[in-house]
């Protein structure tokens, strides 16, 4: 068995370790015999329909970011994209990489940026950086993570949250909300690694990309670090 | 009269928290005179003829005590904030302890200055010089990216007086942009470096112009920080003579009786020393790494999945491994991921104990790598040790 994961501007987009959410999901695919292709997707590659079993897409600093936003349109990615996740692939997209799929971001002066409108939601540029240890409660139990984001993201009325804030302030601080689930694509503001820590989110993006049921893993050590997030 | 008043207060804190115990006294004096007193750096500071600012990522510390060496040996009194502690108060902290009425007779201060107080703390210093060592991700949740970083460093550099000395690491891409913001800067870099040789962890050898040096740090990180210490020295017109017997800050590179300490801290300088260490290592020795998220380290230790611990694994895949620190199972699992046998991994999170464990029935040496508040404790909990046994 094939697993062909798409890395959006892999190159350009991955500081705050978010690189840790491919290593986790390319072992957690070999421990179980699958062959693993990585494919970094960035401003001069093009990706194709039916290319990529599963999409992830990271942070990155503010002068990239609006680098990848343009690109994201003007090479018709973002529509692609969009239209892949319509149809079910899997996708992870962290902090820069959520707020660039969903409608729009607001910088505190100049115009709008253009999401991709895959996520209903859109982010408007804060004053206040919220950084720190964040705790929340989603369909994928309790997920632990490390936030570090100024923007803050509102969700549409169609929109709906990957979890509850248990610890930690979340999409925008106020309503205690935190990411974004739409189909099987998945945007938060929770760095860590997430998937390390939260292997059965992991193994949920697998199984949606493979569409199979996968035998479980001895996850001794990542759940033992995942409940020491939740002591902190 | 309020410098006199500031420093006065200062002092007495120094002298209540050596006779109290109560920690090492690098932050509260300064702390509290600079609240009396907000220009005390820059009053103080004007009676040292010449002054140097090292800042950047990674080396600051290694770099001024070389250059601090170089200088002694030719013969200057140095002040410099030997303790780590490079914010303004740690900097103020070291100038009232060894102020002296009625002057001060050092001539030459060496200021490590963090990126984020770089900012503000080198336009109260005015140095003469400048140095810039590297620039990589390190504690996002307090400096931010490392574009940041970077404007910032030209912000400032665009108010600093022309007639100051830039000394910038030619080979670090990053540092590009600061050309465009002071007219004249100079760098050292791999152009200067002739018969490089590294002798693994006994150190390196180099030659700079037609003088040989050899130092006893070992990587390829530490030639770069003794180039810029010398080029420095050599800028200050200082007579520059070897490194050889050059100490190392306590965990920069410490060599034990039963091993090594490397301190890691961030993504760039834990691969350097990856890659400088995996190869040294052998199959009766064993590792033990330790990560904490106290504010000192950076709350977030999601820097773990930058570094390239896949760089630390060796051929031996029985390798015994021990994971310490508040942060010991996120370690864990970065090893596991990076292809360790989780057979072999071990996690205690007390760092008294781990130690304890790691030494016991050890044949080979003992590698140890821990993130900064993780080597205070460390050498505390060595400290009393060795005290034990004597």
């Amino acid at each position: 068995m094939k697993l062909t994961i798409g890395y959006l501007y892999g190159d350009l987009m991955s500081i705050y370790g978010d690189t840790g959410n491919i290593t986790a999901l390319r072992k957690r695919a070999e421990w179980r015999g699958i062959e693993v292709k990585l494919k970094v997707k960035s401003l001069k590659s093009k990706i194709k329909k039916g290319e990529c079993d599963l999409i992830f897409f990271g942070g990155g600093q503010d002068q990239q970011q609006s680098l990848v936003a343009r690109d994201l349109e003007s090479s018709g990615k973002g529509k692609i994209i969009k239209q892949e996740v319509e149809r079910g692939v899997p996708l992870l997209a962290i902090c820069g990489g959520y707020q660039l799929l969903g409608d729009y971001y607001q910088p505190h002066k100049g115009p709008k940026l253009a999401g991709v409108g895959l996520f209903p939601a859109y982010t408007i540029a804060g004053d206040k950086r919220m950084i720190g240890n964040i705790i929340i409660n989603s369909q994928f139990g309790k997920l632990v993570g490390f936030e570090n984001h100024s923007g803050k993201t509102y969700l549409k009325k169609e929109g709906q949250p990957l979890g509850k804030v248990i610890k930690g302030f979340g999409n925008n601080g106020q309503d205690r909300g935190e990411g974004c689930i739409y189909k099987n694509a998945i945007g938060c503001y929770m760095h860590g690694s997430l998937l390390p820590k939260n292997p059965a989110l992991a193994d949920w993006l697998l199984e949606k990309a493979l569409n199979i049921k996968l035998k479980p893993l001895d996850d001794t050590l990542e759940l033992e670090a995942h409940h020491a997030w939740r002591d902190i | 009269m309020r410098l006199f008043l500031a420093i006065l207060i200062g002092k007495i804190i120094i002298k209540l928290t050596r006779f109290l115990k109560l920690g090492g006294g690098s932050a509260a004096p300064g702390l509290y005179a600079l609240k009396i007193d907000p220009r005390l750096v820059e009053k103080l500071v004007k009676k040292i003829p010449q002054n140097i600012v090292i800042t950047g990522t990674n080396g600051k510390t290694t770099t001024a005590r070389m250059l601090a060496h170089l200088a002694k040996e030719a013969g200057l009194k140095v002040i410099r904030n030997h303790t780590g502690s490079n914010l303004e108060r740690g900097i103020a902290s070291v100038l009232i302890t060894h102020y002296q009425l009625p002057t001060t007779n050092y001539q030459l201060g060496i200021w490590e200055l963090d990126e984020a107080a770089f900012n503000t703390v080198v336009l109260k210093i005015k140095p003469d010089i400048i140095i810039f060592l590297n620039v990589s991700r390190d504690q996002l949740d307090r400096y931010g990216e490392v574009d940041k970083v970077v404007n910032d460093w030209c912000n400032t550099l665009s108010k600093i007086d022309p007639k100051t000395t830039i000394l910038i690491n030619a080979d670090e891409p990053d540092f590009k942009k600061l050309k465009n913001y002071f007219p004249n800067i100079k760098a050292f870099g791999k152009k200067d470096l002739k018969n490089t040789k590294l002798n693994g962890l006994k150190g390196s050898e180099f030659r700079i112009q037609n003088s040989e040096f050899r130092i006893n740090l070992p990587g390829i990180y530490n030639i770069y920080n003794a180039l810029a210490a010398i080029t420095c020295a050599k800028l200050l017109n200082l007579p520059v003579k070897n490194l050889t017997n050059f100490q190392p800050a306590f965990g920069r590179f410490e060599k034990l009786p039963f091993g090594y300490i490397f301190l890691i801290k961030n993504p760039t300088g834990a691969t350097e020393v990856f890659k400088t260490i995996a190869p040294h290592i052998r199959p009766q020795d064993r590792l033990l790494l330790a990560l904490n998220d106290n504010i000192a380290d950076g709350t977030d230790v999601s820097w773990i999945w930058d570094a390239d611990f896949e760089k630390l694994r060796t051929t031996n895949s029985e390798q015994r491994t021990i994971c310490s620190g508040k942060r010991a199972y996120d370690l864990a699992v970065r090893l596991k991921y990076a292809g360790f046998d989780t057979k072999y991994i071990r996690v205690e999170p007390s760092l008294k104990k781990a130690l304890r464990e790691a030494r016991e029935g050890l044949k080979g040496q003992l590698f140890i790598l821990p993130t900064y508040t993780a080597l205070l404790e460390l050498q505390k909990i060595l400290k009393s040790h060795y005290w034990e046994e004597s």
